[in-house]
């Protein structure tokens, strides 16, 4: 279970759209390497890992990791800007 | 700017302050649970951000479900704007 802020994790300000740099921020984020990926990987080997320092570890990184997409701005309204 | 829109801004800044502090002091004390330095100053952060989210609530509206003001009339989750609507992008 987490709990969402509503807040950024580092505040960001976008003062010009830039869909080439979305574009290597959306890989970063949901690519095979990306933030997503890993902290899924965190959040599912601290079932297996024997030690409670790195149950522990992995949880609260797994957790940060995930905070980095749902505190951060996501890169979509770059790409699709609002206004 | 007007002097509300500062102080916001302002609690805003320590609010994330206190969360990196706290957050960072979370991931050290993981692998050392003994040191009580270190717990000391997890506690010192973590309160001062309690208080800090508490206060945001009371005076713009939450920003953890936990800390909504129970001496609101309504529920004011969904009226403040979110961090991807901010007028500068994000």
């Amino acid at each position: 279970m987490w709990n969402y802020e509503k807040r950024l994790q580092y505040p960001v300000k976008i003062t010009k759209t830039n869909p080439k740099m979305a574009q290597v921020i959306i890989s970063q984020f949901g690519g095979p390497d990306g933030e997503l990926a890993a902290s899924m990987r965190y959040l599912s080997q601290r079932y297996t890992t024997p030690y409670k320092e790195v149950k522990g570890i992995l949880t609260d990184i797994g957790t940060s990791v995930s905070e980095m997409f749902r505190l951060s701005p996501p890169p979509f309204p770059m790409v699709f800007p609002s206004a | 700017m007007r002097d509300e829109q500062i102080s916001r801004v302002k609690l805003m800044e320590w609010i994330n302050m206190y969360s990196f502090a706290k957050d960072d002091a979370v991931l050290y004390l993981d692998t050392h649970p003994m040191d009580m330095e270190a717990l000391d100053y997890f506690y010192k952060y973590s309160k001062l951000r309690n208080e800090a989210l508490e206060e945001y609530a009371r005076l713009y509206g939450p920003l953890t479900v936990d800390t909504a003001d129970s001496n609101k009339q309504k529920w004011e989750w969904i009226d403040e704007p979110w961090p991807w609507e901010g007028k500068e992008g994000c």
